[in-house]
């Protein structure tokens, strides 16, 4: 929809003098908590430097909710503690669990760190902690990491937000930064952007926007706070979305058939190819979720619907981001609050497991064909090189280039750090 | 503070050597202004020849009212007045906010307008003026009743002659149900009252709340009963506070802590403040109060009573879902508040500070400021014995002695209805010299001292202040400037407040009549005896009445998990009769309730979510922000769709009026409460005239800045 070709010339001239700039990109973004530094452009005074840093423009977050087994997926064991399927080599030299079929043909594109551990084994807490780097608290909420890269970097795009999460609620994502820096949530990608179409006809909506702007002059001239001014600007900000190319970003039913069949044909599938056409229009920071992975009872049936969800998209999402040439810059990983008990319990199933786990990363300047860290032969613990959601969280930041050790000051006066002042893990960058 | 001995000093006959009075005031000091702010002084004599130096503040039924300058407002038959004074009161404007309810009440608000406006002075700075009728009814009502009036609240205020209107709007609203509910929705999101922890629901715990408020129960009573409630969260909702937490009491001390006393401990939970005076010591001092009580497994809860007997009652269930119901039952029933005979607490495993050693026991010991000169509260509290550590910490906490459990209370209340607090964070109040003014401050906190923690007679005092019938501030502060509250702050609607709104333009003010209570179906279905002597066949029963009765609240957040269910039920709602006392409204899926009877928090892509509720998780974090998410909805989401239809109550009344101009008048009454200005309604006139029609005005004062701020 086109608002402005459906004007008469004295609406549309009215419709331009007010909605011009925003459609335009003119408008000056909501400022809070942007760097000044970076506003103006300038680079900070001693910015870190080593392999792999900033060489991510884009991050895509797929966090697996309820325990991803790590035996099963990424870590896989023989004897006692194996899956309901055998492990599958790689021309990289390491193992995948059996179920990630079209993954280990992907493997030289890959980098695993199978040496996770985390000290929580409650679900809301531990994907809380594995998504923000801090311990849930009563007192205050920590961003995720596309709310610091807006801190850091400032927004994205010009009308589009810089942060996007697909299949899963925001759940403050903005932490204690300004709600301008949350996640825009797409509960359904297929659906796309909740409440993005008008019940009026483009016409109609015209002129009540038009009246809109009549009617609350006023108000907004008697009141120039902050607040109002950016009301005014999301508003601003909406209505330019509305109207103009950019809500196409979110409309997969731009892709062909052939492409989404690669994805799988689900919730998780279609949001990886969200998740990828958003970042080519140049939004920054894309989470999708998937759920089902809490597999107490039967395993194997999970996985055979899990497993193989997760398989297909991720390796499609790979394929795809490295035949448009946006691998390189996109840093894809894959995480979950903690791993699988390697024991199968008396229903066929595994239990929680956060002492050891793995995480995987691609694209971003990461190394492919990589393992880092190790579990013991059950996967039972940390064997080697153990790594923390807190280094985790590090090594994504400073792949998108954000200052980890810079800390910054809530409202409330509490200092805090990318990551919560993990160790980034350079070994797995190239 | 004394009010009453000003009286028989106020009437003084003044020396027959002044000057005699004319008609143009005549005030005895060419600067004084009075306390809240009147300026025109005047010399009145009665018909004995005694005189009085006051404002004028009206007429009402043969009574005329001066405020002299202490703030205390007479009232006395008009002809006890000489002629001359008569005929000039006749032709005075009445100055101020009109007559007030009481004159002590009018003198006590006088005392907080002199605090404000001598640290107004002091900055330079003046007052705003005071606020348009229009103004205060729609601020008013949205403070203390939480929803904008309806038009026709809105034109009963604004179309009444009285001087005395002010005051009488405040007090009818601070009876009004709405009062309660709008105070609910604040301690909601103070107290994360979310309607599910520790995998149960805290219904009771909502509801003994809000019968607390509803019996207009006292701060400190209130917070001495969280503090110090024993039993089962199923018997006894005060138990809520103490068990959202259950298990973790360190965190729940903590907020405690800052919640209630202002103290700023966070840090100290863990390391010693890094700012101010806190060290980790004293935190594990505080929590040591709280060390011999159990929130997990208490007496009269299954892990004590017969925990292998109910064992093997789940274990000969056939049915897995039932076992699991059992289990969740069992759990359910454990949630308790209980002292035991020993204090337990001990400092941490990685305490690194000299003065202990990790794993030491830990004394409880009471924490002073530096301030602090009234020590009452500390007197007698009993530490060495171990029973009672609990109310001895309750006592102390709430004592109109303690230095900052009054301070913290007037400053939230405050807050509420300025914007801002004299002293922010409301979490942190250690140093209260650092406010923006502390004569203020602690004057407020005296307030509400003397007061006796009655919240509602507190915001009765504050909002018959000038301070607040000011206009909003209306200019940007400059950056780090002190607020120094020449008026209330222009604020963004809360959450709840917006939410009220919507449905009182749908529904008008039987919204308030709906109120849910959820306590007692819940606890009489889950609450099971599990005495020794029960039968298993007695107790599977019990526990399939109890997982049926737990279907019927639905899933998470009390609504059915499977959206297409939802929808199924909510479209059985809106076909079922509509009495507004047992079941709301729904339109579109919308359940048109305040939003203090809807679940706690409400699902995440409703209304009152996108709109900035906090999620119930986080204390004090209802959002006043802006997205793009939220804009979308209120363009093009339910709430705008229900709004505009023809069965809403905005609507409908308008398109009954005759003109256009009449119909648009309508509309602003009941969006705005007030009515267009000329360029206003002729942009409106002319938008019907090509075509709109009311459903696109209603969207567009919908989306007006000036719908979803308070002026």
């Amino acid at each position: 929809m086109n608002l402005q070709n459906q004007l008469d010339p004295i609406s549309r001239r009215a419709f331009c003098e007010r909605w011009a700039n925003a459609a335009l990109g003119v408008t000056v973004l909501h400022g809070l908590g942007i760097r000044s530094s970076d506003a103006a452009g300038t680079a900070p005074a001693n910015p870190p430097s080593g392999p792999g840093f900033g060489k991510a423009k884009n991050v895509i977050f797929l966090q697996m909710i309820g325990g991803m087994s790590h035996i099963d997926t990424l870590d896989p064991k023989t004897g006692p503690t194996q899956g309901p399927k055998a492990p599958i080599g790689t021309k990289a030299g390491f193992q995948l669990g059996g179920t990630m079929e079209n993954l280990a043909a992907r493997a030289d594109k890959i980098s695993i760190i199978r040496s996770m551990s985390s000290k929580t084994g409650v679900h809301a807490s531990g994907q809380y902690l594995i998504r923000t780097g801090y311990e849930q608290r009563g007192t205050i909420q920590h961003p995720n990491i596309g709310a610091w890269a807006q801190h850091f970097k400032g927004p994205s795009h010009k009308t589009l937000p810089s942060s996007v999460c697909v299949n899963r609620q925001p759940q403050s994502g903005n932490g204690f930064f300004p709600s301008s820096f949350a996640p825009l949530p797409i509960l359904d990608p297929d659906a796309g952007l909740q409440y993005s179409h008008s019940d009026a006809t483009p016409e109609q909506l015209i002129k009540r926007l038009v009246l809109l702007d009549q009617l609350d002059a006023g108000f907004r001239q008697r009141f120039q706070t902050s607040e109002v001014k950016s009301y005014t600007q999301f508003y601003d900000k909406t209505v330019s979305i509305m109207s103009s190319t950019d809500l196409e970003a979110f409309r997969l039913t731009e892709e062909p058939d052939a492409l989404k069949e690669k994805y799988g044909r689900n919730k998780f599938g279609q949001g990886c190819l969200l998740a990828r056409r958003l970042i080519e229009k140049g939004i920054r920071y894309v989470e999708v979720a998937k759920g089902g992975w809490d597999m107490h009872n039967n395993i194997d049936d999970g996985l055979e619907e899990h497993g193989a969800e997760l398989d297909v998209a991720l390796s499609a999402l790979l394929d795809d981001l490295s035949e448009r040439g946006l691998l390189e810059s996109t840093l894809v990983v894959l995480c979950s609050e903690f791993g699988r008990s390697p024991r199968l319990n008396g229903n066929g199933g595994r239990d929680h497991h956060p002492k050891v786990f793995s995480t995987l990363l691609a694209g971003g300047g990461v190394k492919g064909g990589f393992v880092y860290g190790a579990s013991d032969k059950e996967g039972m613990s940390v064997a080697d090189k153990q790594a923390t959601p807190q280094d985790f969280l590090s090594t994504v930041g400073w792949s998108l280039g954000l200052p980890v050790d810079e800390v910054v000051m809530s409202s409330s006066n509490r200092p805090f750090t990318v990551g919560d002042k993990g160790k980034v893990v350079l070994d797995v960058f190239a | 503070m004394k009010t009453r001995f000003i009286l028989p000093l106020a009437w003084v006959l003044l020396s027959p050597t002044l000057p005699a009075e004319t008609s143009t005031a005549a005030t005895s000091t060419p600067v004084a202004a009075a306390p809240d702010g009147n300026t025109l002084y005047r010399t009145w004599t009665d018909t004995q020849g005694r005189k009085l130096e006051a404002t004028f503040r009206g007429i009402e039924n043969g009574q005329i009212f001066l405020q002299i300058r202490s703030g205390y407002v007479y009232r006395l038959p008009l002809e006890k007045l000489s002629p001359a004074d008569q005929a000039a009161a006749k032709t005075l404007k009445p100055e101020g906010l009109g007559i007030p309810a009481d004159p002590h009440l009018a003198q006590a608000a006088a005392q907080i307008d002199v605090l404000v406006n001598a640290g107004l002075a002091k900055a330079g700075q003046k007052p705003n003026p005071l606020a348009s009728d229009e103004q205060f009814v729609r601020r008013v009502f949205l403070d203390l009743a939480g929803r904008i009036p309806t038009r026709e609240e809105a034109l009963e205020f604004l179309n009444d002659p009285s001087e005395s209107k002010r005051a009488k709007v405040i007090d009818r609203l601070l009876s009004s149900p709405g009062f309660n509910s709008h105070l609910f929705n604040y301690f909601s999101d103070m107290l994360r009252m979310s309607d599910e922890a520790q995998k149960a629901r805290f219904y009771t715990y909502q509801d003994w709340f809000k019968s607390q408020l509803a019996d207009n129960v006292s701060w400190d009573k209130i917070v001495y009963r969280m503090m110090t409630a024993d039993g089962k969260l199923l018997d006894n909702g005060a138990t809520g506070y103490l068990l959202r937490d259950a298990g973790m009491r360190l965190d729940n001390l903590s907020l405690t802590l800052s919640t209630f006393l202002g103290a700023n401990v966070a840090c100290a939970q863990c390391h010693d403040h890094p700012f101010a005076d806190w060290t980790q010591h004293q935190f594990y001092e505080m929590a040591a109060f709280f060390g011999a009580t159990e929130t997990f497994g208490a007496r009269g809860s299954p892990k004590r009573a017969n925990a292998r007997a109910m064992r093997q009652v789940i274990a000969s269930l056939e049915d897995r879902r039932l076992q699991q119901s059992a289990k969740n039952l069992l759990r359910v029933n454990a949630l308790a508040v209980e002292d035991g005979p020993e204090n337990d607490l001990k400092l941490p495993h990685d305490y690194k500070y000299t003065d202990a050693k990790p794993g030491d026991p830990v004394k409880p010991k009471l924490v002073t400021w530096s301030d602090d000169k009234a020590k009452k509260a500390y007197q007698g509290v009993q530490t060495k014995s171990e029973e009672d550590l609990r109310s001895q910490f309750a006592k102390w906490m709430t004592s109109p002695d303690n230095p900052r459990f009054a301070m913290t209370i007037a400053n939230r209340m405050w807050k509420r209805i300025f914007g801002l607090g004299v002293k922010e964070p409301v979490t942190d109040l250690d140093d209260p010299s650092s406010s923006v003014n502390p004569p203020l401050l602690y004057h407020l906190s005296h307030e509400m001292v003397r007061l006796k923690f009655d919240l509602k007679q507190f915001m009765r005092l504050i909002c018959n202040t000038q301070a607040y019938q000011r206009e909003a501030t209306s200019h940007e502060m400059s950056d780090g400037a002190p607020y120094l509250f020449p008026g209330p702050i222009l604020r963004r609607m809360t959450a709840e407040q917006a939410w009220d709104s919507c449905a009182t333009l749908v529904v008008g003010q039987d919204v308030d009549k709906y109120h849910e209570h959820r306590g007692a179906t819940y606890a009489s279905a889950m609450n099971i005896d599990f005495g020794t002597d029960a039968k298993p066949e007695e107790l599977v029963a019990k526990i399939e009445k109890a997982v049926a009765t737990m279907r019927s609240f639905g899933g998470k957040n009390g609504v059915a998990k499977n959206a297409a269910r939802r929808k199924r039920r909510m479209r059985l709602m809106e076909t079922e009769g509509e009495d507004l006392a047992t079941s709301p409204p729904v339109r579109d899926g919308l359940v048109l309730a305040r939003a203090s009877e809807l679940p706690q928090p409400e699902r995440d892509q409703h209304f009152l979510r996108m709109f900035g509720q906090s999620d119930r998780q986080i204390a004090d974090s209802n959002s006043e922000e802006g997205s793009i998410p939220q804009v979308l909805m209120l363009m093009n989401g339910e709430a705008q769709r229900v709004i505009g239809s023809d069965g809403s109550l905005a609507v409908r009344t308008a398109a009954e009026q005759g003109t256009a101009a009449q119909k648009v008048e309508s509309l602003y009454l009941s969006f705005l409460s007030r009515k267009p200005r000329a360029e206003e309604l002729k942009n409106a006139v002319a938008g019907l005239e090509s075509g709109l029609t009311l459903r696109d005005l209603t969207w567009v004062l919908f989306n007006t800045r000036e719908f979803i701020f308070v002026e």
